[in-house]
């Protein structure tokens, strides 16, 4: 097909209805390839469909018409080369952080010892050295976040999905967190899936823009984010060129949230 | 009521309630904010401290018995509530002629066959149902019908069905246990979060890891609350049964005890149950305590202040 890792093609989505036999549409029909080592971003409204493209990448859920390929592949079943950072941490409260972190590696079958250098590694690399043996109750939410990133930045996967992974934090915590982000994938060269309601934080982190519509959805624009890296996720104006990417973006997304005109 | 889960457990409760040290581990972890935590609050102070509590809560105890000392023979005849000397003189003689042994015996075979038997087969039925919706979707409805039956009505016809011997006992048992278990593991794993497994699966596991890592992990707290309350019903059940017909027993030897007048006799057969239960919540506890180490630390959370 083509060269693109993850690539969306004509997916449509019915969900049953309560209480009715007719299925209601959600997704009507969208295209979206993520190419190798790209950070695309998807923006839309809320109950648009995002998190359930995610799902579909991840193969946890059929599209009702279309498929997903990863790697020319189609996904017919649970997608194991992707990692997932959902919106809550979603560490294993019964784990500790080091076994948490370390499980992924653990069902893989990858060797004691080489498990062990790459947990610290991963800990490391989020920041979270010395905190092995706390409990994820023991850790603060942005601790937490850092966590589950490390657990899934850990085995490598091919793929990073993420959805709203930043949604719960406080504003400092998340631009630090978004540096941190900017930094990890460009290290790790990595390609990204990152769904978000944050048109600043779409514009400061991907290489693309997806914006879809309100439902049922379609793709509205992909737009191609230009800006030089790494970028200032803590002043986002003092980028050279945000100002005209994000207004390249909010243009197109605006048409979909019903502002009410002020008139003067 | 079964279906309220961990939470609705007293002590449990009480442990949301901070400590004193509990309160300087939480100050401690939220000014170092991002620092490894040093030291723990001194465990020497802690251990006193749990003295004196322990000592405290002999006080109502060591006060009722001797009321009851002192009250009997004066307020109440001693031929019906004998005295704790009395009991306690009653017990030796049991124990130093050997009389009780085969009674011990017997009862402590149909509790533990009864207890585990039960446990077992709650585990097994509950996560069984609570894994797979369409298995719980034909079952729920018989098993609930089940439940609505009073347990003890059955200990005559089981008496019929496996005769006078433990057999009959070890059923009753096994069938109280059974229901408590199978409710708290059934409600456990129907309460683990769809998201986790989905994730744990994407993280590259299979059926019997998801069990493993998930799963057992995510109902344990079910599963030993489960396991805790369903110790006094195994006894309830084995006591029953043995009132109903027995040739060797505790209840038994309770019953003959009651019939023939002797007070004290009873008072010591109660004792010894007492001291069964309270072995089996002290084995129990401290199961729970391994199990759930992460589910105590809960307190030191910083973002609970
Ligand atoms: N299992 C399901 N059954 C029925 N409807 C569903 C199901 N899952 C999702 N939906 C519907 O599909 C729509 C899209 O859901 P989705 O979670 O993908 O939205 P979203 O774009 O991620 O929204 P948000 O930004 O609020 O997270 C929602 O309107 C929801 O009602
Ligand atoms: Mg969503």
């Amino acid at each position: 097909m083509n060269d693109a890792v993850l690539s969306f093609s004509g997916i449509r989505q019915e969900f049953p209805a309560p209480g009715s036999d007719v299925g209601i549409r959600v997704i009507d029909g969208i295209d979206l390839d993520v190419g190798h080592g790209r950070f695309v971003a998807v923006i839309g409204p809320s109950g648009c469909g995002k998190s359930t493209l995610l799902q579909m990448a991840a193969g946890l859920l059929m599209p009702t018409r279309g498929t997903v390929h990863h790697r020319g592949r189609a996904i017919a079943t649970i997608n194991r080369e992707v990692g997932f950072v959902p919106q809550q941490a979603q560490l294993f409260p019964w784990k500790t952080l080091a076994q948490n972190v370390e499980l992924p590696l653990l069902l893989r079958g990858v060797g004691a010892d080489e498990r062990r250098e790459r947990v610290a590694a991963a800990l490391d690399a989020v920041g979270l050295s010395g905190f092995d043996h706390y409990f994820p109750s023991q850790l603060s939410g942005g601790m937490q976040k850092r966590g589950s990133i490390a657990r899934t930045l850990v085995y490598r996967p091919d793929v990073i999905l993420m959805d709203e992974p930043f949604g719960a934090l406080d504003a400092q915590t998340r631009m630090v967190m978004q540096n941190d982000l900017q930094m990890l994938s460009r290290d790790a060269s990595a390609t990204v899936l990152f769904v978000t309601h944050d048109i600043t934080e779409a514009v400061l982190l991907a290489d693309n823009v997806a914006i879809m519509s309100q439902r049922p959805s379609k793709l509205l624009a992909n737009i191609a984010i230009n800006l030089p890296r790494p970028r200032n996720v803590f002043e986002p104006f003092k980028n050279p060129g945000f100002e005209d990417a994000y207004d390249a973006v909010w243009t197109v997304f605006r048409s979909q949230i019903g502002i009410r005109q002020q008139p003067h | 009521m079964m279906r309220s889960g961990p939470c609705s457990d007293p002590r449990s409760a009480s442990a949301s309630n901070p400590t004193e040290s509990d309160r300087r581990l939480m100050n401690d972890l939220a000014t170092t904010a991002d620092q490894p935590l040093a030291g723990k609050p001194s465990a020497r102070r802690s251990l006193a401290s749990k003295a004196a509590r322990g000592l405290m809560r002999l006080l109502p105890g060591l006060a009722l018995l001797g009321f009851w000392q002192w009250a009997s023979g004066r307020w109440i005849m001693e031929t019906y509530v004998s005295k704790p000397t009395a009991v306690a003189a009653r017990l030796y003689e049991l124990f130093a002629s050997g009389e009780i042994y085969p009674h011990l015996w017997t009862t402590g075979q149909e509790l533990v066959l009864g207890y585990v038997i039960g446990v077992a087969g709650g585990i097994i039925g509950g996560y069984m149902l609570g894994r797979s919706p369409r298995i719980a979707s034909i079952f729920e409805p018989y098993v609930m019908a089940f439940y609505g039956i009073p347990k003890i009505a059955l200990a005559p016809l089981f008496i019929i069905w496996f005769g006078i011997g433990i057999g009959s006992k070890i059923a009753l048992a096994a069938i109280m246990v059974f229901f408590l278990v199978f409710y708290n593991v059934y409600t456990g794993v129907r309460s683990v979060d769809r998201e986790l497994a989905n994730l744990t699966l994407v993280m590259g596991a299979n059926q019997r890891q998801l069990t493993y890592h998930v799963y057992f992990p995510a109902a344990a707290p079910y599963v030993l609350l489960g396991m805790r309350m369903a110790v006094p019903y195994s006894v309830i059940g084995v006591i029953v049964g043995e009132f109903t017909s027995s040739i060797q027993g505790l209840g038994l030897f309770i019953r003959e005890a009651s019939a023939t007048y002797d007070p004290a006799g009873v008072f010591a057969g109660i004792v010894i149950l007492l001291v069964f239960v309270a072995i089996a919540n002290f084995l129990a506890g401290r199961l729970e305590r391994r199990l759930l180490r992460w589910k105590t630390l809960t307190v030191a959370a910083p973002n609970d202040i």
